[in-house]
């Protein structure tokens, strides 16, 4: 599997591929905690949360919420604790690139979560991994007592008078509890139910106090970004979408694996076919899901000589988003709707069943998928799951059952004959309303 | 009292769950005592004990259950809601080894049914099931974020990736 | 809320609407129609349902209207094509994996999920899959469980948390295998039933009602309960004359328990119909001899002849008269007129061992209503265990606390279940109440009263602190274990916690035992020559006959049997034979408050309505009526012919505190009657003080403090006369076969830091 940046200098993936890559010497000979010492000794905590405003840089958990605005939204005078939350559940379908940043550059997020515990004044902080992760846990743990050891966790780190404590924290089992505040329901011993936004957790999170949540991928992003400079770091990428991004690329390609591109990266063709070495045995590409299992699925045609661009305003352009980076490629031999189905079910597995669309109408879809698969389609079935997708998408209490409307939609719309297959009409002809 | 008691049964199902708690050695307790230090709250800690008792006994069991309450002061139903809402938690027994393979799309599409297939022959059951001698269960599970080295599996919290069926059979040939 | 208004737009109609209001509120009260299920007011917000969606200009998607503060010049459109087909489609999800079991299901008739479904659904059914099934169950004696109905609202899971403190019932399973139950599948709880009540649909059912009727068949009278001092609103189901189930369903009745009810309450019934209620009057014609069955004239004319000869014989005073703390104010009024009227003895009381007269007579302030309770700022109370004994007032206090940040200061010999929502519990000597008392009177026997107590200055310095932090209301609620001197003091306290200046208000909250203690009170009764003891002690010599509405407390009877057996006459009005009866030489079948008109006066001095529901069981009659019947062979003619308003009309001419009142004017039990208790000026109180010094200084210092909190139940469970007649009730004293029980501590009420925690510290247990 390949690790690596292509047209960019590696920064996140800078270190990845060195000699025990996670010990604190390797991390420190090549610039690690150089950041923190600048933003401590020279920066105010606001300065840094500017420098982070002018990255550009912006949420690479699926919302791509800008990053530095976040944070300016926690109340500085609030006489509660504030908290630093890293988002380390990576459960999106198709998503595993945060495993690879903790398991082979965890100083880098320990970093990063410090410099953000500065600039938001927070002393307590955790590490949410999915409990799957349990060997990247160990890793983090053994890297945080280095740090720990070395003065860099704890009281007056690096002889400032800045506290901080990080802590790992283990999920157990539900995509769910990815969404930021059923992470911190989970986080706080209860079910993994989202709650109610407004209040936003930058406001009332982790227990009732101010709570920053970013994503792995986020956090170790911002020792670049003190180090380089905001405006440094967002020229790396354009203008809306600071820096580089992680791809995981997985499916039919010869070289799946964990890419670092530049936001804005040209185009998304010539990434399959060349970056990643093509499609596996000479397939032939008939659909790319480009950003986790949540987002739109586009046609082939929609991607060869399309030129598009892999940030967030190209990908929307090409008719998807950039959600998580989950880039799963398929070719001619995927029944998009056995691939459609086989997500549906993930979704229905995975919803908390906190509000009614969600939980009913998952369990619903995946029923009719079903009937259908064994080969009771009906003709008006695809009309059905439009109209439930329709009833589910936006009515949800969270955005997962958006999530879980969205590729159905998109796979009824752009691959009709695949649904025609299996819905056979009374008249004996196969018939799908689109 | 002269009328007859209502008849509870046969819809009734009283379960007594019993009054015995678990108690464990004092390294446990000592590892139990470094996670509840970690948070302001006790409750917090509650999925990283889970998975200590798990550890411990096999599955949360009515006296591991009791223990989680008594230690978190909390009531069994606190610890009855979280527990049946995680996938990673057992509140019955699994096997020795439990085999979770991943089938979700990129899995799928890379092979993930011919290992099903391969596994499932060889232990001569059905994912959900266990076999008979307690050994190995096998379910199938969503996303474990492997997609690149698809398909794959994990055994109790290790990863084995890019497997093929002769993989497949070193791995649980190699298991002890 | 504040009083400022905003405009809003609903639907193209302005309207001006107080700051800060919910948006489905004001919907609902300007005859916008929203439907909803998990919106529940005074409950945490949920907002899963989803049914309550609605367009709100400059917002994106659809917006829950039960989530929404009304803001300034907000424009909301709650009826187009749109919302409908949501709303629509919300009930088809709902609906999909529901059995659609109406028929067979007892909410049917009364299911707002079915009504729902009516207004709002979608006419052909388009979810033709296999639906997923759980099997019906009991979770307990009293609540049965079908969990294929449920629409997961978690109404059941928030009352059982917020209301009742006990977090017993919880929602287990992820998605759609949502299911609420609890562990091990037996619920471990108060069994107060109220998840049944606030159940929309039929997944938690009464389970002592099971398929026994159809809502539409029961005839719903609205009453008061007859356990507790707290008076419940209550609706009672009745069918040819059995009473078949009581509910607090808004539906049929809005007091001041809103939906709220207590094990007793609502199950606590089935004696009304029971076969062991006495049919006929019955009298012992020799001492020893059996009861033999009379008629109504014989009977009463043999009491007559009898309590005539003794009055002849040994004057008035030798008759006495004893009503009771659980019949109406109508009944214990006529036994009051009987004795000082017709007979002319001072000898009268009620067999309620509190006699509340001390603290009436001084009363400075206003009784606390249950209202007053749940918007408190601060609340103390001494002694008791409302959870258990007054459980409306519980759930109040609870609410106070967890809903209204409300401090509570607990002062009691036992670490009772409230002290989980307590600020502060002050843990005393048991019996050492009145110490208590003498404490907050002023701060002269501080020492003493300490030492007596066995607790630390500085608790009563805390204490006092808070009391004087207060702004808004301070209530303080008491038992009725007080002496005497200890209750004046208290009715008092309003004069030393004064506090205008900052927006305080002193409110009393007295916790007697009884549905009617108060009113037996003002109904004069307590102002007898002598107590019950008194009497029981005096029976045989200065008393020879007794004439008794109810039984005596059983450890009073067995105190005093011997005195008993040398009584001339005892004639008892009662549902049942019961100990007091064995001593009786007539016994007269008195008709329960199911099968009477009258009035209960609970804790807040709400003067409430019973109302007949279904004919006097057997032969019996309601108390007053025999009175009246008594007093009419004896010559003299009561005049109220068959109406127990009439009755009333007089107690509201005589009683100052009722002056006023009548039926019609008790009749909505929406806004209840507080009678008008006259509020005593500043009194000097030496006399009372040295008295109650002298009780404190009696108080032993040897008796060790309760250190473990008692179990759920252990007062509601326990088997009375009523009780006994349910046979739930003797499984629930048999211990209701549960698991240990674990106490509960809410996440919330633990305080945060965020201070560094050493990885290796040992958490301190
Ligand atoms: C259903 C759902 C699942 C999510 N899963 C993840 C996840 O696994 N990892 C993650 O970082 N963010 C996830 N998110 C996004 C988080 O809610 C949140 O936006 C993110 O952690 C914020 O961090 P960022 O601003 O750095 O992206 C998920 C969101 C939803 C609605
Ligand atoms: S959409 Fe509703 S049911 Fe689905 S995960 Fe979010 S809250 Fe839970
Ligand atoms: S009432 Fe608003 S979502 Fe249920």
């Amino acid at each position: 599997m390949f690790i690596g940046a292509i047209g960019c200098e590696p920064l996140q993936l800078a270190r990845v591929q060195l000699e025990n890559s996670t010990s604190l010497d390797v991390y420190r000979k090549h610039g690690g905690y150089e950041a923190l010492k600048k933003a401590l000794s020279e920066m105010s905590p606001d300065e840094v949360t500017n420098e982070v405003k002018k990255s550009a840089l912006r949420g690479r958990g699926g919302a791509g919420f800008p990053t530095g605005m976040k944070w300016s939204f926690v109340p500085k005078d609030s006489p509660k604790p504030k908290y630093v939350v890293c988002n380390a559940d990576e459960s999106e379908p198709g998503t595993f690139k945060d495993r690879y940043l903790m398991e082979r550059d965890p100083h880098m997020l320990i970093e990063g979560m410090l410099i953000a515990a500065y600039a938001l004044g927070a002393r307590l902080n955790y590490i949410y991994t999915r409990g799957e992760y349990r060997y990247l846990i160990e890793i983090m743990d053994r890297a945080l007592e280095e740090a720990r050891g070395a003065g860099l966790l704890g009281k007056n780190i690096l002889d400032s008078d800045f506290s901080c404590e990080i802590y790992t924290h283990t999920g157990a089992g539900a995509y769910i509890c990815g969404e930021e505040t059923a992470l911190l329901s989970s986080l706080e011993g209860l079910r993994g139910h989202p709650r109610m936004k407004p209040p936003f957790p930058a406001v009332s999170g982790l227990y009732a106090s101010p709570t920053v949540v970013n994503n792995v991928e986020t956090l170790t992003a911002v020792p670049d970004i003190i180090k380089m400079g905001g405006e440094a770091y967002q020229k790396l990428g354009t203008e809306k979408s600071g820096g580089t991004k992680l791809w995981s690329v997985s499916g039919h390609v010869n070289r799946p694996g964990v890419y670092e591109l530049p936001m804005g990266y040209d185009d998304m063709e010539k990434f399959i076919m060349e970056d990643c070495d093509g499609m596996l045995n000479g397939g032939k590409l008939k659909a790319v899901i480009p950003g986790g299992s949540s987002v739109y699925i586009m046609r082939a045609d929609q991607i060869i000589g399309k030129d598009v661009r892999m940030d967030y305003e190209g990908l929307v352009a090409g008719g998807s988003s950039v959600g998580s980076g989950g880039f799963i490629v398929m070719d001619e031999s995927v029944d998009i709707f056995e691939s459609t189905k086989n997500l549906t079910e993930f979704y229905k597995h995975e919803s908390c069943g906190w509000c009614t669309p969600c939980r009913e109408g998952t369990d619903w879809l995946v029923k009719v998928f079903r009937r259908v698969a064994s080969g009771g389609g009906r003709p008006d079935d695809a009309q059905l799951m439009l109209d439930l997708c329709d009833n589910i998408e936006g009515k949800s209490f969270c955005p997962l059952g958006d999530a879980a409307a969205w590729p159905i939609q998109s796979a009824i719309k752009r691959f009709p004959e695949d649904f025609k297959k299996h819905l056979v009409g009374t008249n004996g002809k196969p018939q799908v309303e689109v | 009292m002269s009328q007859q008691l209502t008849q509870i049964g046969p819809l009734s199902q009283p379960v007594n769950i019993g009054d015995e708690v678990a108690s464990f050695s004092s390294e446990v307790e000592a590892e139990i005592n470094w996670h509840l230090a970690k948070y302001p709250m006790k409750r917090s800690a509650i999925l990283p004990l889970m998975f200590i008792v798990q550890r411990e006994r096999g599955y949360l069991d009515a006296p591991g259950v009791a223990y989680l309450a008594k230690r978190l002061s909390l009531r069994i139903t606190d610890i009855w809601e979280v527990a049946t809402f995680y996938s990673m938690l057992h509140t019955q027994p699994v096997g020795k080894y439990h085999i979770q393979i991943c089938k979700t799309l990129s899995c799928k599409i890379m092979g993930e049914p011919g290992i099903t297939d391969h596994v499932c022959n060889r232990l001569g059951i059905k994912p959900g099931e266990t076999t008979a001698d307690g050994r190995f269960t096998v379910s199938l599970v969503e996303c474990l974020g492997s997609c690149g080295t698809a398909p794959m599996f994990q055994i109790g919290f290790d990863y084995h990736e890019n497997l093929t069926p002769e993989k497949v059979d070193q791995i649980l040939d190699s298991l002890p | 809320m504040s009083t400022e208004v905003i405009k809003v737009t609903i639907n193209g109609k302005e309207f001006e609407v107080p700051k800060g209001a919910r948006l489905i509120d004001v919907c609902r009260d300007k005859q916008f129609d929203i439907p909803s299920f998990c919106y529940y007011a005074d409950l945490a917000l949920q907002a899963s349902c989803r049914m309550c969606l609605v367009r709100i200009e400059k917002m994106p998607k659809l917006q829950t209207s039960c989530t929404i503060i009304c803001t300034d010049g907000m424009i909301v459109t709650t009826q187009s094509e749109e919302i409908e087909k949501a709303q629509r489609s919300m009930l088809e999800f709902l609906l999909a994996n529901h059995p659609l079991d109406c028929p067979v299901c007892d909410r049917g008739g009364e299911c707002e999920l079915q009504e729902m479904t009516f207004d709002w659904g979608g006419l052909e059914e388009r979810f033709t899959e296999k639906k997923n099934y759980y099997p019906e169950k009991y979770l307990s004696p009293m609540v049965a469980n079908d969990p294929q109905r449920c629409i997961l609202c978690k109404r059941c899971t928030r009352v059982c948390d917020e209301w009742m403190g006990e977090d017993a019932i919880e929602a287990g399973g992820r998605g759609a295998n949502t299911v609420i139950g609890t562990y091990g599948g037996w619920l471990d709880c108060s069994q107060c039933g109220n998840c049944i009540e606030v159940c929309p649909t039929g997944t938690l059912l009464d389970g002592t009602y099971r398929h026994q009727a159809r809502p539409w068949e029961l005839t719903q009278t609205i009453s008061t309960c007859t356990y507790c001092s707290d008076g419940c609103q209550m609706s009672l189901g009745s069918r040819g004359g059995d009473l078949m189930r009581i509910v607090a369903r808004d539906r049929y009745v809005n007091g001041l328990n809103g939906e709220f009810l207590c094990v007793k309450g609502r199950f606590g019934h089935p004696f009304v119909n029971h076969e062991e209620r006495i049919r006929t009057p019955l009298i012992r014609y020799q001492k020893g001899g059996k009861l033999i069955p009379a008629t109504w004239d014989e009977a009463i004319r043999h009491v007559a002849q009898k309590l005539d000869a003794i009055v002849d014989a040994h004057g008035p005073n030798a008759l006495g008269v004893i009503g009771s703390p659980r019949i109406t104010n109508e009944a214990n009024y006529l036994l009051y007129k009987f004795a000082t009227e017709l007979v002319g003895t001072n000898n009268y009381t009620a067999t309620d061992s509190q006699n509340l007269k001390p603290f009436f007579d001084n009363l400075a302030g206003p009784l606390a209503t249950h209202r007053d309770i749940r918007y408190a700022k601060t609340i103390v109370l001494i002694g008791g265990e409302p959870e258990e004994l007054q459980p409306l007032t519980g759930k109040q206090i609870r609410q106070a606390v967890r809903n209204g940040g409300a401090k509570l200061i607990v002062i009691n010999s036992t670490p009772i279940r409230l002290i989980e929502q307590a600020t502060q519990f002050i843990h005393i000597r048991p019996g050492a109440e009145d110490a208590a008392a003498l404490l907050l009177a002023n701060n002269s026997n501080d020492e003493l009263a300490t030492q007596k107590l066995g607790i630390e200055a500085n608790e009563i310095q805390n204490l006092r602190q808070t009391i004087a932090d207060t702004q808004g209301d301070l209530v303080i609620m008491f038992t009725g274990e007080l002496i005497g001197a200890a209750q004046a003091v208290m009715a008092q306290l309003p004069y030393v916690f004064r506090g205008e200046e900052n927006g305080r208000r002193v409110l009393l909250h007295p916790l007697p035992l009884y549905n009617n203690s108060v009113g037996a009170h003002d109904m004069g009764l307590m102002n007898g020559a002598m107590n019950q003891r008194q009497m029981l002690e005096g029976a045989g010599d200065a008393i020879r006959a007794i004439y008794l509405a109810g039984s005596f407390p059983i450890e009073q009877l067995r105190a005093h049997e011997d005195a008993l057996c040398k009584l001339d006459f005892l004639v008892v009005q009662e549902l049942f034979e019961t100990d007091t009866t064995a001593f009786a030489d007539v016994v007269l079948p008195a008709a329960s408050f199911a099968e009477i008109d009258g009035t209960y006066t609970n804790n807040d001095g709400f003067v409430q309505r019973v109302r007949q529901s279904i004919p006097p069981v057997n032969q019996s009659k309601s108390d007053w009526m025999i009175t009246a019947q008594l007093a009419l062979e004896l010559g003299l003619d009561f005049k109220f012919e068959l109406s127990a308003s009439a009755v009333f009309h007089e107690i509201a001419e005589r009683v100052p505190a009722y002056a006023g009142l009548r039926y019609p004017v008790l009749k909505d039990e929406s806004n209840p009657v507080q009678a008008k208790y006259e509020i005593a000026e500043e009194r000097d109180l030496t006399s009372e003080l040295i008295a109650l010094r002298d009780a404190v200084q009696a108080l032993p210092e040897t008796r060790d403090k309760r250190e473990v909190t008692p179990e759920v139940g252990h007062e509601l469970f326990k088997i009375g006369t009523l009780t006994d007649k349910v046979p739930q009730f003797h499984l629930l004293a048999a211990g209701n076969p549960r698991p240990a029980t674990l106490r509960v501590s809410p996440l919330y009420q633990i305080t945060v830091d965020a201070d560094l925690r050493e990885p290796v510290a040992v958490a301190a247990e």
